[in-house]
């Protein structure tokens, strides 16, 4: 492994990392689709900056960009508040617009210059290291890995600066406000920090992957945990590893490096949607089985409690009244069962004591709404889950 | 056209992410066969598209992720997989691979009789399916719960619809190309929508959007040199909005700001004549002359709402002194009366 | 004793398996004006939707006139709760109420003159006619909640389930509602409403079904709207003033 590696894995965890922190924000907020909107977008600010200063790394192309970023915000806020159409609308119009001005700025004007169309979507992390920034004469290392830790260290500054206010304002806007937060300077803030990284990063992954590192690693996080320091934590986790095994993934087949760090997103993503540990596909689809034969059982114990005569509590009538099909009432039967909560005799089923106390405790739970307090009473109940 | 519908149903943005989605179909279609032939292409994609779209359903329906995340999520993944997968065919011996970049920003002269003739054949088939259905896709958007009690498999007409939707974006992904098709949906669709309240006359005027900025936008880049179709396409599009956002008559931002400012002076012509009145009441004769300074101490007051009313018969002016005429004073009692009655 | 027009047996239903009504048996005879009462979250849409097969029930099943829903279609008509669709949609008064006859038109098939005829009328019983060309956002909630029944009129069914169709709206719609709603009953039609404000319903309705995740009480409003019912539902002790 040779310092151009290096160094390349080091920017592309710095960007990861850099991505990971407000796409946390973004999922929560529900707006992760700004973030794409604002990587598209910004391509004319980018455009208009390296015109002005011919340099691609400049801080004023920079802010340029994140200008532009801001500017879409704006735009689409303010197209939604006219309610001619409707907020996703807004987003879908904004981008693409403000996007084809770019490509035709580059298309008309940039020609002869390194700045396509492709290197702004996609990026070129191969190069980054051959473009190095020098002080007072000596290389003191690539330039984007200089920007991108600026960015990096003024996005954790206002992290840790600005924690509790995010979380409130992100939780419940609400409560922020009249806590004297502004929510709307949070949100600006936000979309500031968010364009700003996009632009640092776009040089490096391409806008589109940007985009991915936002929205993967902390939707994937989200998954596993709703502790949003966890999740921050996580998302960032999950933010390097892609990148590093990203770049050796392309190394291996000689492709884009951002590309493939962003498979390596996918396939990351894919696993903790099918194997995370309670939101999980898999996970998911087990409770809801589990949860269907439960309330099954629940409302077939109500129904004992609800009916003395013995007609309506044949075993029979399962079949024919309460609309089941055999395998379900003959599961739904062996767990009451097993649980002792029931008794059959003569083919007439009845609720032992322990049924009918278990069976009232959950009426009343259901009826004041605690939904938690009926899986404790399950646990308390059960001998075995459904 | 079809972006009518999406638009509707607040899927917006679902454009984007099936055509973002569509690019790996691309390139695996082609690792498959090798061949440049559109049509397989477009399967690729169109397989790909349907697969990006089940997915986000699959995301949003099984987890508590939201819609916008599912989408983003989906798009950007997919996306940045067909790059791998591009570069990775560019990496190739095989030097038939150029040209599949057309994909991503479009290219409308790249296009060939058979590629024209497969897109009229796919828009009639939309056109025939819209007719025949139009009932049902129009009970579907508006309120799908009624349906489903009239007896209508709302399920399949929501799969009918998605699909369309996909089949169109897959179609205009070598016109536009992957990153400005949602705006091609979007669009006409948004601009059609601010000039009329029928469903079928907004997608009639969508479709004729559509066509013109095609049209349009192909006419300036091929006058130009260097200049992409689908960008432009997309520029004169958004020109099309722009100006429906402003100019429709029902809707538009300008006549709903005239209207605006014209309810406001009407406002303020029926405060002044009421305070007016409440002046003149006082007096046995309703025309007995007042200074025009009491008017000062009341709001809204201005010389230019005082030379309306002037205008309009309601009052005469002498010097620095008013007075109501008899008109005016009838039609300030009928106001005050009719603003008690609302309040009751 | 007179015919059942909708009887429901051990209908169980859960949001997300969390059960939102258990184990609910009724009986609703023909010809009633029905409300179904009871506090927020107690499920009495939920309730309408599962009878109308909207949602998929847990455990039990519905029949109207002694035959499941799916086959008897033609005799339910539905008004959804105003907020349930995006009023901003690009569609007419008219077009609106025309919908009630996609139900027995079915696949494909267009809606002609005759259609149009009924719709115009069920638009001149709630007294819409004048605004049938409108926009539908154009309508006040008063005006939108007619054109909804009128569509439902259109179905020309037996049986009217409406889910508050009180919310939001003037006080002369809510009379001119009731009086349609009287009308149907003296047709012998049954109407079954979600209701809200218990302070009409003795003078609205002649049924009443309270109902807080299991049905508490269901008869003759003037045998069963007590206190006693009420507290049952609503839980605290819950008295009505019923004016004279």
């Amino acid at each position: 492994m040779n310092s151009a590696q290096i160094e390349i894995q080091l920017i592309a965890s710095l960007v990861a990392v850099a991505c990971a922190i407000p796409g946390t924000f973004l999922v929560l907020r529900k707006m992760a689709m700004i973030s794409d909107a604002i990587s598209h977008s910004i391509l004319p600010g980018i455009v208009i900056g390296f015109f002005i200063t011919q340099d691609l790394n400049s801080p004023l192309l920079i802010l340029l960009a994140a200008i532009t970023g801001i500017i879409t915000v704006v735009l689409v806020e303010h197209i939604q508040k006219t309610g001619l159409v409707k907020e996703d609308t807004a987003i879908g119009l904004v981008f693409p617009a403000l996007f084809s001005i770019g490509v035709i700025m580059i298309a008309k004007n940039a020609n002869d210059v390194h700045l396509d169309v492709d290197a702004v979507l996609l990026g070129e992390l191969a190069f980054a290291p051959f473009d190095r920034l020098f002080i007072a004469g000596t290389d003191v290392g690539p330039k984007s890995l200089w920007i991108i830790g600026a960015i990096l260290l003024i996005t954790l500054g206002l992290l840790f600066a600005f924690f509790k206010e995010l979380k409130i304002s992100t939780f419940d806007a609400g409560l922020a406000a009249s806590l004297g937060f502004s929510p709307a300077l949070i949100h600006y803030g936000l979309m500031t920090v968010s364009s700003v990284t996009t632009v640092g990063a776009f040089d490096a992954v391409g806008a589109i992957l940007v985009v991915a590192l936002m929205i993967a690693p902390a939707a994937a996080a989200y998954l596993i945990t709703t502790d949003l320091k966890k999740m921050l934590l996580l998302a960032i986790i999950f933010g390097v590893f892609s990148a590093i095994s990203g770049y050796w993934f392309a190394h291996w087949l000689d492709a884009s490096i951002a590309g493939s760090i962003t498979t390596m997103l996918g396939l990351l993503f894919l696993i903790v949607y099918l194997f995370a540990p309670s939101k999980g596909l898999i996970a998911v689809m087990y409770r809801e089985k589990q949860q269907r034969i439960e309330v099954s059982l629940l409302t077939f114990l109500l129904h004992l409690k609800n009916h003395d005569d013995i007609e309506e509590r044949h075993v029979n009538h399962l079949n024919e009244h309460i609309n089941w099909q055999k395998v379900r009432s003959k599961t739904v039967l062996d767990l009451a069962q097993k649980n002792n909560m029931i008794e059959i005799d003569n083919k007439i089923v009845s609720l032992t004591e322990k049924g009918d106390e278990f069976t009232s405790k959950a009426i009343d739970y259901i009826i004041t709404n605690e939904d938690a307090q009926i899986e404790d009473m399950k646990d308390d109940f059960f001998l075995f889950r459904g | 056209m079809l972006g009518s519908f999406a638009v509707l149903r607040k899927q917006s943005l679902l454009g984007d992410a099936i055509s973002h989605a569509a690019l790996p179909g691309i390139a695996i279609a082609f690792l498959i066969t090798g061949a440049k032939d559109s049509n397989t292409l477009l399967l690729g994609a169109l397989v790909s598209g349907l697969l990006g779209t089940f997915w986000i359903r699959g995301i949003i329906t099984k987890t508590h992720l939201k819609s916008d995340t599912a989408l983003g999520l989906i798009l950007s993944l997919f996306f940045g997989f067909g790059m791998l997968l591009l570069t990775f065919i560019q990496k190739q011996p095989n030097a038939n691979q150029a040209g599949l970049d057309k994909y991503l920003f479009g290219q409308a002269a790249t296009l060939v009789e058979s590629d024209v003739w497969l897109m009229a054949i796919v828009t009639g088939l939309c056109l025939l399916v819209l007719f025949l259905f139009w009932k049902e896709f129009k009970i579907l958007l508006f309120d799908k719960d009624y349906a489903k009690t009239l007896g209508f498999n709302t399920k399949t007409i929501d799969i009918l619809i998605t699909s369309f939707i996909v089949l169109a974006i897959v179609l205009g992904l070598q016109t536009v190309g992957v990153v400005l098709m949602s705006a091609m949906l979007l669009a006409p669709a948004a601009a059609a929508r601010q000039w009329t309240n029928s469903l079928s006359k907004m997608v009639l005027l969508a479709a004729i959007f559509g066509a013109f900025s095609g049209v349009f936008g192909t006419a300036i880049s091929a006058s130009q040199n260097n200049l992409s179709t689908g960008p432009v396409i997309v520029i004169v599009a958004s020109v099309f909005v722009v100006v429906s956002f402003i100019f429709s008559p029902s809707r538009g931002l300008l006549f709903r700001q005239i209207r605006f400012i014209a309810n406001r002076r009407d406002l303020e012509q029926q405060k002044t004549l009421a305070f007016m009145y409440h002046i003149a009441e006082t007096h046995e004769d309703i025309s007995h002359p007042h200074t025009i300074k009491i008017l000062n101490n009341f709001q809204g007051f201005t010389r230019k709402t005082l030379q309306k009313l002037v205008d309009k018969d309601y009052v005469t002016i002498d010097g620095t002194m008013w007075s109501l005429t008899q008109k005016g004073f009838e039609k300030a009692a009928n106001l005050y009366n009719q603003q008690h009655k609302t309040d009751e | 004793m007179k015919k059942i027009a909708v009887q429901v047996d051990d209908l169980t239903v859960a949001y997300n398996y969390k059960p939102v009504l258990w184990d609910i048996d009724l009986e609703i005879p023909e010809g009633v004006l029905m409300a179904i009462v009871g506090p927020n979250g107690a499920g009495k849409s939920t309730l309408i939707k599962a009878i109308l097969g909207i949602l998929k029930p847990i455990a039990g099943s519905v029949s109207i006139y002694g035959k499941p829903y799916e086959k008897q279609r033609d005799l339910v008509a539905y008004v959804p709760q105003k907020g349930s669709v995006d009023w901003d949609f690009p569609t007419t008064a008219l077009d609106v109420v025309m919908m009630g006859t996609y139900g027995s038109l079915g696949w494909i098939k267009r809606p002609s003159q005759k259609e149009k005829k009924a719709a115009l009328e069920a638009l001149e019983k709630v007294g819409m006619l004048p605004f049938k060309n409108r926009q539908i956002s154009q309508l006040s909630g008063g005006q939108q909640q007619r054109i909804f029944l009128a569509r439902a009129l259109v179905q020309d069914a037996s049986i009217y389930f409406m889910d508050e169709p009180f919310q939001g709206v003037d006080a002369t719609t809510e009379i001119a509602i009731i009086n349609i709603l009287k009308e149907l009953r003296k047709a012998g039609k049954t109407v079954i409403v979600v209701h809200h404000d218990l302070q009409t319903v003795p003078e609205y309705f002649d049924w009443v079904t309270f109902l807080n995740v299991k049905k508490i009480a269901t008869g003759p409003v003037k045998d069963i709207f007590n206190d006693d019912n009420l507290t049952k539902t609503y839980g605290i002790n819950y008295k009505v003033s019923i004016q004279e």
